[in-house]
């Protein structure tokens, strides 16, 4: 029943995006995430909607995989829109659309709701896309070779980027840990289902334990079984897989930087002197 | 029989002194999906009360999966089950009570241990089966000595102080104190030494003997199979492939090698000797019988 559950989905491909270097990945979805909070108007929204489209084709994971992760955050994207349509009140002057009691509700708050509704879908979107086409472990590497320059103020990064991908390695076996735990209990009578709020949160402990215990021991095991094979930390320790830059990281990048930069200019224009583009403050 | 037994009358004639009587048991997981994987296909057995029964197979064979429907732990999917006159492929069965007769003791059960007494630990079955406080702690000094240790020792210590073997009897006991009607066990002797291995057989042997304990064990020790199953189950990619007594079994070495499965050096050793004209008697499967067995015979051809 746990099983189900995934985590940092990788979709396996071998598309234009798939080959992509995960650090150049991580900076344009990161550029891309910073970016969306410069839009401001529904048709630039339009084109990041075109922009997005095109990276899913390009990478060719099926759009519904890439919606999934969206299904996640629903509560929080409906709690922010209402409070966005509640909570904001319109310019001098303007009518409220709808009235009752203390409650108005205006254009404008109709507007940013939907504008923030709009945000956090592509934020999500982004971000899966990248953990869609990205193996953890790359992601690993490309944050280790990311963080590398906080060296100089001893950060300790390749114990940091360790730390991530056991994180990542081990939710499997725990998740199958947690699975074999609860029926366990269940075969000595456990129950889950039935009580109160309380009765119910005291009847996880008989798995919460076990799963610590083992999850002390799993460490234990795997520390003993790393320094039987010599590990000793980030000195000296080479990649099996070098990355490289290649001609599509270039083209990616290009492609996302001209798109934020027009995003940019367009968010420090004031609307005095861009009559011509008005249309686009939409 | 149990209330449930009452409620829905078996669409199936169950035999008179069955512990557990499966029929056309199927179960596929992730049905009617692309993942769709078939675990048991078309299951026919029955268990009576009192045996001693051992099922072998691969990893994948579907022997685990058989094994936690016995508890329903997973549903009956299609097909009809009955354990202990409880209609498993029933829409409510009575869990509490079902739970309660059949015991299971899963894969390594000293990782299911969490209380901060052994004395709470073996307990916990017992409170959530709604037995009074008062008889609990006699019915804990019961299973703890019955798993060969010290109630008054152990009793107050923490479970995760006691050693590896000390910690897998603890949580037998947490089993056994419901004192159940039929005992599953996935690999109860793995990963302990010969002498622990031992031990756990020969309390799972006097269960079986002197309390007339159902037992069903999952092993991959062929072995220890031979020494203590009156029965054999093998699993083959989800189907009951031979349901015969350990001897006759292992009389069929070539179709057992093809399963990937090893011939136990007792039973070898007296193929070997019926292949070479001896008789040896069928129900000869330890190292002891054996000894006793070539004896015999070598004195049978001096007389």
């Amino acid at each position: 029943m746990l099983r189900d559950v995934t985590f940092g989905q990788y979709y396996p491909g071998n598309s234009f995006v798939h080959k992509m270097d995960a650090r150049i990945k991580l900076i344009l979805t990161l550029l891309f995430m910073v970016g969306i909070f410069f839009v401001k108007s529904f048709v630039v929204f339009g084109f990041v909607t075109v922009l997005l489209l095109a990276i899913i084709f390009v990478a060719r994971v099926p759009l519904k995989s890439v919606l999934k992760s969206i299904k996640g955050i629903i509560v929080l994207l409906l709690l922010t829109a209402i409070i966005n349509i509640f909570f904001t009140k319109g310019e001098d002057g303007e009518q409220p659309l709808w009235s009752w009691w203390k409650i108005e509700i205006y254009v404008a708050g109709l507007k940013s709701a939907a504008k923030i509704f709009l945000r956090l879908v592509y934020l999500v979107i982004g971000s899966s896309v990248l953990t869609l086409t990205t193996t953890p472990v790359d992601l690993t590497h490309a944050v280790e070779s990311l963080l590398k320059p906080l060296r100089i103020v001893k950060f300790p990064v390749h114990e940091f980027a360790l730390i991530m991908s056991l994180t990542l390695s081990f939710i499997p076996s725990l998740i199958e840990e947690t699975d074999r735990i609860i029926r366990a209990q269940k075969a000595r009578g456990a129950d889950f289902d039935t009580g109160g709020l309380i009765k119910r949160a005291k009847a996880f402990i008989p798995i919460l334990i076990p799963l610590l215990v083992g999850g002390f021991r799993r460490a234990e095991e795997l520390a003993n079984a790393m320094n039987s094979r010599c590990y000793e930390g980030a000195t000296k320790r080479t990649c099996m897989r070098v990355m490289k830059l290649s001609w599509r990281d270039l083209v990616g990048a290009f492609v996302m930087i001209a798109f934020f930069t027009g995003v940019f200019l367009l968010y420090g224009m004031s609307k005095q002197w861009s009559v011509d583009v008005a249309w686009l403050y939409y | 029989m149990s209330k449930s037994a009452k409620v829905t009358a078996p669409a199936v004639e169950v035999p008179q002194n069955a512990a557990i009587f499966a029929q056309n048991l199927n179960f596929t997981y992730n049905a009617k999906s692309a993942f769709a994987k078939r675990a048991l296909d078309n299951i026919n057995l029955t268990v009576c009360n009192g045996e001693f029964v051992a099922i072998v197979g691969h990893t994948g064979s579907g022997k685990t999966t058989f094994v936690q429907h016995l508890n329903a732990l997973i549903r009956v999917q299609d097909g009809y089950l009955n354990v202990l006159g409880h209609d498993l492929s029933a829409k409510k069965p009575d869990l509490k009570a079902l739970r309660q007769q059949v015991g299971m003791v899963f894969q390594y059960p000293e990782y299911q241990l969490f209380a901060d007494t052994v004395l709470a630990d073996v307990c916990f079955g017992l409170k959530n089966f709604g037995v009074e406080s008062d008889k609990r702690e006699q019915m804990a000094r019961d299973a703890l000595e019955l798993v060969g240790l010290d109630f008054d020792k152990v009793k107050d210590k923490s479970p995760f102080d006691l050693s590896g073997g000390e910690k897998r009897r603890v949580a037998l006991a947490g089993v056994l104190a419901m004192k159940p009607q039929i005992l599953v066990m996935d690999e109860p002797t793995a990963g302990l030494d010969p002498r622990g291995k031992l031990e756990v057989l020969s309390l799972v042997r006097q269960l079986n003997q002197r309390d007339g304990v159902t037992v069903l064990m999952v092993s991959h020790d062929m072995n220890e199979v031979y020494e203590n199953a009156d029965r054999v189950l093998v699993f083959r990619e989800g189907t009951l492939a031979y349901d015969l007594p350990p001897r006759e079994l292992f009389r069929k070495e070539e179709e057992i090698r093809a399963m990937n499965l090893e011939v136990p050096a007792m039973a070898a050793f007296c193929n070997e000797l019926e292949k070479n004209g001896f008789v040896v008697p069928e129900n000869c499967r330890t190292v002891e019988d054996v000894c006793a067995a070539v004896v015999a015979l070598k004195e049978a051809r001096n007389a």
